[in-house]
C-alpha cells in the first residue's frame, strides 16, 4: 500500500469515527427522549455542546495532569480508532490485532483517571474508583468473548476475523455460530458503555457525576469527544465480532447504530446497581453464558 | 430605584473573545452557546419544583438544548429557583464563582426580584442583582413551566445577539458585588475563587474591579495561588528516620 | 584466563571492595566501577550469541567436580543482576546513603550485603552441576538475610522467617539432589539430563514437588508466597528495589533450568494426574495463575506503597511461570521478556516510591497526595512504571503480557487466560490506587514545601522510565536476547523483527502501535490546547463540594479504602484466609522436614556427609 493511501486512511478513520460517534450519541438521546415521550434534541446538538464547551471563555484547570488527562483521554481513542477497520479501510489493524486493541482502549480511561485525579475532588476519585471496579466486572466476560472470537477464527486479526463471517452471508456471522459468545458480548456491552443499571461511577445525585465533577470547559467537552468515540469503537468492535463487520458502509452504518442502539434501548428498565451487585452479576450470568458459549467453541 | 433597574444594565461588549476559534466566527460560536445551555438549578426556595415538568414530556427543555447538569464547572446558566437566605447566598456566590464563563444568572419566583413575601425577613437576601450579575428574572409566584421557557428563550435570543454579558459586569465591576457581600455577610468574607487573579488572567479587570472592598478583602484574604509543578532541585533535609 | 574468569574475580573484587571500603567516601564510585567492570566482563564472554564458555578452574568435592558454565540464560539474568546491582548502587550513592547513614546505619554493611547479593547471584547462574547450585543457593539465602535483616525491627523479623522458608526450600533441594544422585550417579547436569527420561512418573513428580517448592519458595509462588513482600518492603532503598528486580527471579532460573531445560514440557505434559483432567504442566500453570491473582488482590489491599508494590512483585511472578509453561515459541518469549521488563519496571517503581519515602519520611498512602506539583520527575517515573506493570501500552510491561495472553489463546487455554486478565485488571485498579493516593489529590499541608528527589536518585529512575518507555516501543532487541535463551532451552524459538513479532495468527509490530499513540496524544493535544480557550489554574481548594467552603485544614481526598464497593463483595473471601494458609504451610513444613529427616538416615547415609561437605565447602568458598 503506498504510504499517503495509508496516511489518508489514519487521517480519515478517526475523523469518520467522531462524526459518527456524534450521530449515535445524537441516537442516543433521541432514543432516551422517545422512550420518555419528549421530542428530545434537535439534529446538530451534540456539535453545538462540544463546541459551546470548547468555546468557554474562562476555564478552570487543577493543573498539567488535568490537562494532559484529556489528550490522552481523547489520543488514546484517536489511536484505538485505526486499529478498527471499517469497509474499504484497515488502517493499521494488521499492526495490533483484538487483544492491542482491547488494551489500547484502556489507555483513555487511565488518562481520565490521572486527569481527575489531579482534580483533588473525592467525589472524581470515588466515580473513578467505582468505574474501575465496573471495569474489572465487566471485563471478565468481555475478555472470555475476546477469547471465544479470536479462538474460533484462529486469528486475533481484526480483518481476518471479519472476513471469515462474510464468507458465507448471515449463516457464518458470530452471532449466528456462537449465539451465547454475543449474548455475553451485549451484556458485557452495557458495563462498557456505562448505560443503566450499571452507572453507578456518574451517579449524579450522590457523587455529583463523578469522574466529571470538575470537569467543565474544554475538559468537559473533551469528555463529550471522548464518548462519541467510545460509542463508536463499543459499536464497531461488537459489529466486527459478532454481526460480520461491514459489507459496505450502508450496512455498516445500520449494524453500528443498531448496537449502541440496544443497550440505551432496554436502560430506562432498570434502577441502578450498587458496586458489589454489579461486580456480582457481571461475574455471575455473563461469565456463564460466556464460559458456556467458550465451551462450544472449544469442542 | 425604579422598575427600569430590575433587568440588569447590559454593558457593551468591548472584550474579544479569548477564544482562538471564537475570534473569527465568533458569531457561529455565539450560535452554539445559545443552542446548548446547561442548567444548574439551584434548588433555593419553591421555584424548584416548576422546573420538573419543563424539563420532562410535558414541556421537554431537551428540544431547545438545555438539560440539567450537576457541577457548576459544567453548567452554564445558575438558576436561583427562590428565596435565598443569607445562608444560602454565600453558597450561591460561591457556585456561581465556581462556574466557567461565559455563565448567566436567572432568578426565578418574585422572591429573587425583591424579598417577595420574604421582604420582611431579617435572613434574606432581597435584591440579588445586588450580590450576583443577574441576567433575567422570570417573576411569580411561581412562574409556570410556560413562563421558565419562555425567560430561556428570551436568554437564548439574547446570547444570539452577544447581549447577554452580565457575567463580564461581574469581573468589570467586582468591587461593587463584594462590598454588597460584604455589607450582608460581614468583613471577613471571602471565597476560595479568586476573581481578581481570574479577571486579570482573561484581560477583563475594568476600572471598579478594584476598589475600596476588595482592598478590604486583600488584608486578611488567604493566599490562593494554584500549585504549580515544582521542577527546582534543591537541597532539602529529608524526613526520613 | 577467559572472560568468565574475569567476571568471576572481578565480582569478587567487587565484594572485597565493599567489605574492606564500604565505609569510606569513595565507595559509591568504587562499586559502580566494580559492576560497571562486570558488566563489560559480562558483554566479553558473548555467551548469549555464541557459545556457552566455561570457567577455566573448578572444584572437586567428594569425587564431585563443582563447574561453572555461562550460557545464553545464564547471560540474562546475568544481565539483569548487574543492571540491577548498578543502579541501586547509582540510586544509594548520594544523598540517600548521606542520610542513611546520619540516621545511624552502617552505608558499608548495606554495600557488602548489596555486593555479596551480586555475587552470590552471578555464580548461582552459572552452576553447571546441582553441587555448585546448591552452593550458590545457599550463599544467595544467606546474602539475602544479610541484606533483609539490616534495619533490625520489622526487617528483621521479616527476615528470621524468610530464613525460615529458606532453610525449607534448601532441605527440599538436598532432598531432590538425593534422589538424582541416586538415580544418576552424579549431581552434573549433564548425566542428569540423560538420566531422566528413564526416570518414573513417581519419581518426577517428587522430584516436582521437591524442587518445584524448594525452587518456589525463592520465587515466591503460591503457596510459598506469604514471606516475600513484608521481607522486601522493609529492605532499605537500594537493597528493596535490587530485590524485587531480581532475587526472586533466581528460583525462576533454577526452575527453568530444571523443568525446562532438563525435563521438558513435553514431559511434563505426558505426566498425567489421575482422576483429573491436569497433568504437571497444567498443574504449575494453575499454579501460576493463582500467584498471579491472589497476591496481586492481595496487593490492591495494601495500605502502605512499598507493600503494595512488594505483594505486585510476586503477582508478576506468575506471568514468567505461565508464559514458560505455555511453552509455544510466543508464549516463552513472553514469559522469558517479562523477567526483564519486569525487573526494570519494578525497580524503577520501588525507587519511586523510595524517593517519595526520603522526602516525605513516609509510604502510608493515607498520609500522601498531591505531590505531582511538588515531585514532578518522580511522578514522571512513576506513570511510566505503573503503564508498564499494568501491562499497558505503549510500555515494555505490554509487549510480554501480550506475547503471554496471546499465546494463551491459540493454544486454547480460556480459564488460564482469564485468570492472567483478572490479574491484569487487578492490578490496574491497584497501581492507580497507588498514585492517586501518593501524587494525585489534594497537597497535604505538611508537604506544601517538599521538593523533588535529589539527583543522584533521579538519574537511576529516570534513565529506567526511558528504558521502560524504549523496550516498549523497540521490543526487538529484548527479543533477540529472549530468543537465545530459547535456543539454549530447546524452546521454539520465537520469529521476531524490531518492532514485535512474526506470526501465523497474525503478528503485531508495536513500533506501528506507539507511533499512532504518539500520534493520537498529538492530534488529542491539538484539540484540547487549539480548540479549546485558555485555562486558568485554580487554587486546590476551589473545588466542588455541593457548594460547601473548603478550608486547608480539611482534608478534601478520597484514599482510605479505596475500593469499597469491590472489597465489600471480595474482602470477605480474604479475611483470616491467610493466617489459616500460613499455619497450615508450617505444619506441612514440619512434617516434610521429619520426613526428609527420616529419608535421609534410613536410606542414604552417604548423603548426610555431602551434605556437611556441602557445607564445609559454602564456608570455606
Amino acid at each position: 500500500m503506498h504510504w499517503t493511501h495509508l496516511l489518508l486512511e489514519l487521517i480519515l478513520m478517526p475523523l469518520m469515527a467522531f462524526f459518527i460517534g456524534m450521530g449515535m450519541v445524537l441516537t442516543l438521546r433521541k432514543i432516551g427522549a422517545k422512550l420518555q415521550r419528549r421530542i428530545g434534541p434537535p439534529f446538530f446538538q451534540p456539535l453545538y455542546d462540544i463546541l459551546k464547551l470548547h468555546a468557554k471563555e474562562t476555564q478552570s484547570s487543577h493543573g498539567l495532569i488535568h490537562e494532559i488527562g484529556i489528550v490522552m483521554a481523547i489520543g488514546g481513542y484517536v489511536a484505538a480508532e485505526t486499529l478498527l477497520p471499517v469497509p474499504g479501510m484497515n488502517g493499521i489493524a494488521q499492526q495490533g490485532g483484538l487483544i492491542t486493541l482491547a488494551y489500547m482502549t484502556m489507555i483513555p480511561s487511565l488518562g481520565l483517571a490521572l486527569g481527575v485525579g489531579q482534580c483533588a475532588n473525592p467525589n472524581g476519585s470515588i466515580g473513578i474508583s467505582r468505574a474501575l471496579t465496573a471495569m474489572l466486572a465487566y471485563d471478565v466476560p468481555f475478555i472470555l468473548v475476546v477469547f471465544g472470537t479470536a479462538y474460533a477464527a484462529q486469528s486475533t486479526n481484526l480483518v481476518e476475523i471479519i472476513a471469515a463471517q462474510q464468507s458465507d452471508g448471515i449463516a457464518s456471522w458470530g452471532l449466528v455460530q456462537n449465539p451465547l459468545l454475543a449474548l455475553a458480548g451485549l451484556l458485557a456491552l452495557q458495563g462498557m458503555l456505562g448505560k443503566q443499571p450499571f452507572e453507578i461511577y456518574v451517579a449524579p445525585a450522590e457523587i455529583a457525576t463523578g469522574p466529571m465533577v470538575e470537569m467543565g470547559g474544554k475538559f468537559l467537552g473533551g469528555l463529550f469527544i471522548m464518548q462519541c468515540f467510545q460509542l463508536y469503537t463499543a459499536g464497531v468492535l461488537y459489529t466486527s465480532l459478532f454481526l460480520g463487520g461491514g459489507e459496505n458502509w450502508l450496512t455498516f452504518l445500520v449494524k453500528i447504530f443498531a448496537v449502541v442502539s440496544i443497550p440505551m434501548a432496554i436502560a430506562y428498565l432498570f434502577p441502578r446497581f450498587r458496586t458489589e451487585d454489579l461486580v456480582r452479576f457481571f461475574w455471575k450470568w455473563p461469565t456463564f453464558l460466556a464460559l458456556l458459549g467458550l465451551a462450544f467453541v472449544l469442542h | 430605584m425604579g422598575i427600569r433597574d430590575i433587568p440588569v444594565r447590559q454593558a457593551p461588549s468591548p472584550h474579544k473573545s479569548t477564544n482562538p476559534l471564537g475570534r473569527v466566527f465568533d458569531e457561529f460560536l455565539r450560535f452554539c452557546q445559545s443552542r446548548s445551555l446547561f442548567i444548574l438549578h439551584y434548588c433555593t426556595g419553591c421555584g424548584a419544583i416548576e422546573l420538573p415538568p419543563a424539563m420532562t414530556s410535558r414541556f421537554d427543555m431537551e428540544r431547545l438544548g438545555i438539560q440539567p447538569m450537576v457541577s457548576p464547572r459544567q453548567a452554564d446558566i445558575l438558576l436561583v429557583t427562590g428565596y435565598v437566605s443569607v445562608k444560602t447566598l454565600k453558597r450561591v456566590i460561591l457556585t456561581y464563582e465556581q462556574m466557567p464563563a461565559p455563565k448567566y444568572v436567572i432568578g426565578i419566583c418574585s422572591c429573587t426580584v425583591n424579598g417577595g413575601m420574604y421582604w420582611q425577613s431579617y435572613a434574606t437576601a432581597k435584591k440579588l442583582n445586588d450580590y450576583l450579575p443577574v441576567d433575567l428574572y422570570i417573576a411569580g409566584c411561581m412562574p409556570r413551566p410556560e413562563a421558565v421557557i419562555a425567560g430561556m428563550r428570551d436568554l437564548r435570543r439574547n446570547i444570539e445577539r452577544g447581549t447577554a454579558n452580565a457575567w463580564r459586569d461581574y469581573f468589570l465591576r467586582y468591587d461593587h458585588y463584594l462590598g454588597n457581600q460584604q455589607r450582608l455577610f460581614g468583613e471577613t468574607w471571602q471565597t476560595p475563587v479568586d476573581v481578581i487573579a481570574e479577571a486579570k488572567h482573561y484581560n477583563l479587570l475594568g476600572k471598579e474591579t478594584q476598589g475600596e472592598h476588595t482592598a478590604r478583602l486583600a488584608r486578611h484574604q488567604k493566599p490562593l495561588e494554584a500549585l504549580t509543578l515544582n521542577l527546582e532541585l534543591r537541597e532539602q533535609p529529608t524526613l526520613l528516620k | 584466563m577467559n572472560a568468565l574468569d574475569l567476571l568471576f574475580l572481578l565480582s569478587g573484587a567487587t565484594l572485597l571492595c565493599a567489605l574492606l571500603f564500604g565505609r569510606t567516601r569513595w565507595a559509591a564510585p568504587l562499586l559502580l566501577l566494580g559492576y560497571a567492570a562486570q558488566f563489560v566482563a559480562l558483554l566479553q564472554t558473548n555467551a548469549l550469541f555464541g557459545e556457552p564458555i566455561s570457567l577455566s578452574w573448578s572444584l572437586v568435592v567428594l569425587d564431585q567436580p563443582m563447574h561453572w558454565r555461562y550460557d545464553a540464560l545464564s547471560w540474562f539474568f546475568a544481565l539483569i543482576t548487574l543492571g540491577a546491582g548498578f543502579l541501586s548502587t547509582g540510586y544509594g550513592s548520594g544523598v540517600w546513603m548521606r542520610d542513611y547513614e546520619r540516621a545511624g546505619h552502617s552505608a558499608g554493611v548495606l554495600h557488602t550485603a548489596l555486593a555479596a547479593n551480586v555475587f552470590s547471584m552471578v555464580l548461582l547462574v552459572g552452576a553447571e552441576d546441582f553441587l555448585s547450585l546448591f552452593l550458590g543457593w545457599e550463599l544467595l539465602n544467606w546474602a539475602t538475610f544479610f541484606l533483609m535483616a539490616l534495619r533490625g525491627g520489622i526487617a528483621a523479623r521479616a527476615a528470621l522467617r524468610y530464613l525460615g522458608y529458606a532453610f525449607t526450600g534448601g532441605m527440599a533441594i538436598l532432598g531432590a539432589m538425593a534422589l538424582l544422585y541416586a538415580q544418576a550417579g552424579s549431581l552434573e547436569f549433564q548425566p542428569i539430563r540423560e538420566s531422566l527420561p528413564q526416570m518414573s512418573d513417581g519419581q518426577l513428580w517428587v522430584l516436582l514437588a521437591l524442587l518445584g517448592s524448594g525452587f518456589g519458595i525463592k520465587m515466591g509462588l503460591l503457596p510459598f508466597h506469604l514471606w516475600q513482600a513484608p521481607a522486601y518492603a522493609e529492605t532499605p532503598g537500594p537493597g528493596s528495589a535490587f530485590f524485587s528486580a531480581v532475587s526472586a527471579r533466581m528460583g525462576l532460573y533454577a526452575m527453568l533450568v530444571f523443568f525446562v531445560g532438563m525435563v521438558g514440557l513435553a514431559r511434563l505434559v505426558q505426566m498425567e494426574i489421575p482422576y483429573t483432567f491436569l497433568n504437571g504442566r497444567d498443574l504449575l500453570a494453575w499454579i501460576a495463575v493463582f500467584t498471579i491473582i491472589f497476591p496481586t488482590y492481595t496487593a490492591l489491599q495494601q495500605q502502605d506503597a512499598r507493600y503494595l508494590l512488594a505483594w505486585h512483585g510476586i503477582g508478576q511472578g506468575g506471568y514468567m511461570v505461565l508464559g514458560v509453561l505455555v511453552g509455544t515459541a510466543e508464549g516463552s518469549a513472553g514469559g522469558l521478556l517479562h523477567i526483564f521488563n519486569h525487573a526494570i519496571t519494578q525497580v524503577a517503581l520501588l525507587m519511586a516510591v523510595f524517593a517519595v519515602l526520603y522526602r516525605t519520611g513516609t509510604t502510608d498512602l493515607n498520609r500522601l497526595g498531591g505531590l505531582v506539583a511538588r515531585m514532578p520527575l518522580t511522578f514522571l517515573t512513576l506513570l511510566f512504571g505503573i503503564i508498564s506493570l499494568a501491562g499497558l501500552p505503549p510500555m515494555a510491561g505490554f509487549v510480554s503480557k501480550l506475547l503471554v495472553y496471546r499465546a494463551l489463546l491459540f493454544e486454547g487455554m480460556p480459564l488460564l487466560f482469564v485468570g492472567a486478565i483478572i490479574g491484569t485488571l487487578g492490578t490496574i485498579l491497584s497501581v492507580y490506587k497507588l498514585i492517586h493516593n501518593i501524587f494525585l489529590g489534594q497537597l497535604r499541608l505538611e508537604h506544601e514545601s517538599v521538593q523533588e528527589a535529589p539527583l543522584s536518585m533521579l538519574i537511576p529512575m529516570l534513565s529506567l522510565s526511558l528504558l521502560i518507555f524504549l523496550a516498549g516501543y523497540f521490543p526487538g532487541p529484548t527479543l533477540s536476547w529472549v530468543a537465545a535463551v530459547q535456543a539454549q532451552l530447546g524452546l521454539p524459538v520465537v520469529n521476531y523483527h524490531l518492532g514485535g513479532v512474526y506470526d501465523a495468527h497474525g503478528g503485531f509490530n508495536m513500533i506501528w502501535i506507539v507511533s499512532v499513540l504518539l500520534a493520537g496524544f498529538g492530534i488529542g493535544a491539538l484539540v484540547f490546547f487549539g480548540l479549546g480557550g485558555p485555562s486558568k489554574r485554580v487554587h486546590q481548594l476551589d473545588n466542588y463540594a455541593g457548594g460547601h467552603f473548603l478550608y486547608a485544614e480539611n482534608r478534601y481526598q478520597y484514599s482510605d479504602h479505596f475500593y469499597a464497593g469491590l472489597m465489600h463483595l471480595i474482602g470477605p473471601w480474604y479475611r483470616g484466609s491467610f493466617q489459616w494458609l500460613e499455619r497450615a504451610l508450617g505444619s506441612i513444613v514440619d512434617f516434610l522436614a521429619h520426613f526428609t529427616n527420616g529419608f535421609y538416615g534410613i536410606a542414604q547415609p552417604l548423603l548426610w556427609s555431602l551434605a556437611a561437605v556441602l557445607g564445609i565447602a559454602v564456608w570455606v568458598f
